[in-house]
């Protein structure tokens, strides 16, 4: 949202607040409450994960951890990129800023293709669905809304590409919403932090 | 001017690289974990250092790359809230099932 | 930092709307007040649609053996009525006063996120709609993602009742699943009720914020009104609840449409998770249910008995920890579901506990009577209403505490008897106080007492007809959720009193209806402060002003609009100011004429647009194995984020060079 920011040196005398912008403290509320979301999905993969279902194939049988682990170094690499970007844009380096918000979009997307990659190595090789079982059904659905969050996050940073490149450059406006796509995409980023030792690690065979 | 001004400089971009590659020998260090625990028994050790490990690439994420450290601490409460918040209700939750305490 | 970016006008779609009259301004608002008036109304509908729903299974159950309705209608019209007075009427009518309200008693002009505020509304609005169109869309045919699963309804015999979601408001698995309720009528229940928890969970980002950043100069927090505490506390609960309803809504339907296991037992699923997941949400949801109307009526018993509130920084804690604690407590909901005996003992324990916080809460509602000169105002009637409703709720939710107990109780009228008590009793009590005390806001003008009064008593006695029996019938064995009962049970007679009464409450609310609407315009010009009130929204005129505050207040205290009418003496008794009135007349008259033109956030169309998409995605979702169904989910998908793009590209305010309602000054609002 490209807003008026009013700041607490602008305003101080004019109302009482917390003095830290508006947008910023609304985005560290909405991810304080996303531990409650991506919680209930790692509880429903742990509250099964564990578990036989007959013959059927469980996720822990089928992880290929090299695979997962060369995903994780490249979405962590992406936070990297991501803190890169926010920080040439505060020294005023807009062509950094563009270079750097592309390659976290890029390594985002390097990511989610191993993620595709993955899935399909599950589904079609190891035949291991959706719906075979509530362990694999909760392996999917967490690991499928990680994505999904992902997903939204490169758009998010393609557009930011879209109009700092149109426009010559993010204004300050903009620039706030960079800070608030560059949250997001850390906490996407500890998330998987978590699902991969939790998970993963952990849960392997 | 946004009120970052004022607060505690910014880390620079080295500092941001090196924070990288200390995540990055970290999670090799996990992944090297993971496989010496199959070749040796680490009797039950393994789980709770890849967990410390991991939480301690959560933390430096949040503290330097979300930028908590040097933000007002309002904004750790929040987050820590709903971070406890969650260990907690799940950890019931999981531990119920698991260790058979609530649900029979 | 570059220079500011000029902003390509090419890039918009639409040019900026910019009514201020008329149908199009209310679709384009991103005013709270127009927006808490639109929330009120469609509640308020929905609360008829919901009393409607309770006649009819109060007819059913009138008499024994009745078939009046059909076991399949029955067990709709239970669940209906329950989705629908809690997800349709008392959240969103408790949002409307809290959008309403809140920038008014912190002294602000609007909330941190108008737009999203809009699209929270709009995201509400679409969501009721999309549950109750399953009347038009929704079926009864075998089941989405289970092949050769008969159901078990034959599709010839559906009425249009029976079509309704009948999994009741708590949709427990796999009850709810596909293999036992096939078609699509939960498919409208669960994704409905995740697009209402979207708007809800928005709603609480924007309150929140708006409370942190955005009070009047001198509003320390501690010097904020108990109502916007609440508000507070709300936001709070709502922000970490409804994840956890959101994950379980997925879940329930990804079961139903996609063949997951999550809760099928043949699978190796288990539907004690369902139970764990929607009671973790369910239970600080009820508090969410009732701390709205508990902030009203710390607002209304204070004027009403012309002394402070008592113990007002322990009503703000006792509120803080009735939500803490109320996040410890969700497997009370399932004593009777095979818990061990260490949870039942620590769940049970710890909802004793509630009671403190709840306790302390009264003691000072009474405290603050007592010792007043009390004006029986219709306010003050429902507020001291909900004191004594509330507590004979409380009392017997205490009594549920006790698990062995509650093994009796549960599924029985007595169970019924409770909720009814503490959130009719209670929250509706307290939300009618509060449509009679800030009526004059809204309107400028007052409702007519001796209706009021009319309406409170026959309501009274209405409410306590219906439900107080259900006490006794619980505990007689009467059973929950059952279309009809044997006359060998002799449940016959009371059953006709508590249909009795439940007509009877529907003549009050007709009586309100009627007043309400005639008094909006026809009643008593209302002035400025009608009822000698304590707090800031009643220091601009009514009806407010679209700017709300002609200049930005500072306040020095709590009650600090009583403390410009009154001091004390030198035993601490309330003496009126000589200058008084003259401040009064001076608020109305400076309230009208800003010395200074005000600029307010521009009207807009993406909230509305981007809360169109939603609904098409979920009837997508339920479609989703034919083409259409794909092609919605891809139409709902462009649009919302298509709307999100043009959105994050629209500045709130457009640069004002004679464009917007007023000419250039300060802006305010962020």
């Amino acid at each position: 949202m490209a807003e008026t920011v009013a700041t607490a040196d602008t305003h101080a005398a004019d109302h009482e607040s917390f003095g830290i912008d508006n947008r910023k403290l609304g985005m560290w509320l909405f991810l304080s409450s996303e531990f409650l979301f991506f919680g209930a999905l790692i509880t429903n993969y742990l509250v099964y994960g564990g578990d036989t279902f007959g013959a059927t194939v469980v996720p822990r049988e089928v992880y290929d951890i090299p695979f997962t682990s060369v995903s994780s170094f490249v979405l962590l690499m992406s936070s990297l990129t991501m803190v890169l970007a926010h920080h040439a844009l505060t020294t005023g380096d807009q062509n950094g800023t563009r270079t750097w918000l592309l390659a976290t979009a890029m390594l985002g997307s390097i990511f989610l293709g191993g993620q595709v990659f993955e899935f399909y190595e599950f589904i079609n090789v190891q035949g291991m669905t959706l719906t075979t079982n509530p362990a694999s059904s909760a392996f999917f659905m967490l690991t499928g809304f990680h994505g999904a969050h992902v997903a939204i996050g490169v758009i998010m940073l393609l557009s930011l590409f879209g109009m700092a490149k149109r426009q010559g450059g993010l204004s300050q406006q903009h620039g706030m919403n960079l800070e608030l796509v560059g949250l997001y995409w850390h906490f996407v980023d500890i998330i998987w932090i978590v699902i991969f030792t939790v998970v993963y690690l952990l849960g392997a065979v | 001017m946004t009120d970052e001004a004022h607060h505690a400089p910014h880390p620079t971009t080295g500092q941001y690289v090196k924070i990288a590659i200390l995540l990055a020998i970290v999670t090799a260090f996990e992944v090297a974990l993971f496989y010496l625990d199959d070749a040796v028994d680490m009797g039950g050790w393994d789980g709770p250092l890849l967990i410390a490990l991991s939480f301690f690439k959560f933390v430096v994420v949040i503290g330097w790359f979300m930028h908590l450290r040097f933000e007002k601490p309002v904004l750790t409460r929040f987050f820590a809230g709903g971070f406890l918040l969650a260990l907690s209700l799940y950890g019931i939750v999981v531990g119920s099932f698991l260790v058979g305490l609530i649900t029979r | 930092m570059t220079a500011t970016a000029e902003r390509s006008t090419t890039m918009t779609i639409f040019r900026r709307p910019e009514s201020t009259e008329g149908f199009w301004s209310w679709v384009t608002t991103v005013d709270h007040k127009k927006i808490g008036i639109m929330y009120g109304y469609a509640a308020f509908i929905f609360f008829i649609v919901g009393g409607l729903e309770a006649l009819l299974l109060r007819i059913q159950l009138a008499g024994p053996n009745g078939d009046f309705l059909t076991a399949a209608e029955y067990n709709a019209m239970f669940s209906t009525h329950g989705l629908t007075m809690i997800f349709l009427f008392v959240m969103p009518i408790s949002a409307a006063f809290m959008n309403y309200l809140l920038p008014l008693m912190i002294g602000a002009r609007d909330v941190a996120f108008p737009r999203l505020n809009a699209m929270s509304f709009w995201l509400f609005f679409f969501g009721a709609l999309f549950i109750y169109s399953v009347i038009f869309f929704g079926d009864v045919t075998p089941p989405l993602g289970v092949e050769g699963v008969p159901g078990n309804i034959d599709p010839s015999q559906q009425t249009l009742l029976g079509g309704l979601p009948d999994g009741g408001w708590f949709l427990y698995q796999p009850n709810a699943g596909p293999s036992f309720s096939p078609g699509t009528a939960v498919d409208f229940a669960l994704l409905g009720l995740q697009i209402l928890g979207i708007a809800s969970l928005v709603s609480a980002v924007n309150f929140l914020t708006t409370i942190f950043n955005m009070r009047a100069k001198g509003m320390r927090l501690l010097r904020m009104p108990v109502f916007i505490w609440m508000t507070m506390v709300v936001a709070f609960l709502l922000l970490f609840s409804l994840p956890i309803i959101a994950v379980a809504l997925f879940m329930g339907t990804f079961d139903r449409a996609f063949g997951t296991l999550f809760f099928q037992a043949a699978g190796g699923g288990d539907p004690i998770l369902w139970q764990h997941l929607f009671w973790l949400f369910g239970h600080p949801e009820v508090y969410i249910l009732i701390l709205p109307a508990m902030g009203i009526v710390s607002e209304v018993l204070p004027v009403f008995s012309r002394k402070p509130l008592f113990g007002y920084a322990a009503i703000v804690f006792a509120g803080g920890g009735i939500a803490f604690l109320g996040f410890g407590v969700w497997a009370h909901h399932m004593f009777s579901s095979a818990l061990t005996p260490v949870a039942q003992a620590a769940f049970g324990l710890s909802t004793m506990t509630i009671a403190i916080p709840t306790g302390i809460k009264i003691f000072n509602w009474l405290g603050t009577m007592w010792g007043g000169r009390i004006r029986f105002t219709t306010p003050m009637l429902f507020a001291v209403g909900f004191v004594a409703m509330f507590v004979i709720g409380g009392l017997s939710g205490v009594t549920h505490s006790i698990v062995p107990s509650d093994w009796q109780q549960t599924d029985t009228y007595y169970i019924v008897a409770h909720f009814h008590y503490v959130l009719f009793g209670g929250s509706i009590f307290g939300l009618f106080a509060g449509l009679y005390y800030w009526f004059p806001k809204l309107t400028g003008r007052m409702m007519n007492e001796a209706l009021g009064k009319t309406h409170f008593w026959i309501q009274f006695v209405g409410f306590n007809l219906t439900f107080a029996p259900m006490h006794w019938l619980g505990l007689q064995g009467m059973v929950r959720r059952t279309w009809r009962y044997a006359p060998e049970t002799n449940f016959g007679p009371w059953n006709l009193a508590v249909t009795i009464g439940a007509f009877t409450i529907a003549v009050g609310i007709l009586v309100f209806m009627f007043n309400w609407s005639w008094s909006k315009r026809k009643g008593p010009n209302s002035g400025l402060d009608p009822w000698d009130a304590r707090t800031i929204e009643w220091s601009i005129p009514n009806p407010t002003p679209h700017y709300n505050y002609a200049e930005n207040p500072t306040v020095t205290s709590l009650d600090h609009f009583w403390h410009m009418k009154y001091t004390e003496d030198s035993e601490g008794r309330a003496v009126r100011r000589d200058d008084a009135d003259d401040t009064i007349a001076r608020l109305e008259h400076d309230g009208r004429n800003p010395s200074s033109p005000i600029h307010l956030p521009n009207p807009s169309y993406f909230p509305i647009l981007m809360a169109s998409g939603v609904p098409l995605i979920a009837y997508g979702i339920i479609y989703h194995r034919g083409v259409a169904g794909k092609l919605l989910i891809l139409i709902g998908a462009v649009i919302s984020i298509g709307s999100l793009l043009g959105w994050g590209m629209e500045p709130l305010e457009e640069p004002h060079d004679g464009g917007g309602e007023h000419e250039p000054a300060m802006a305010e609002a962020h």
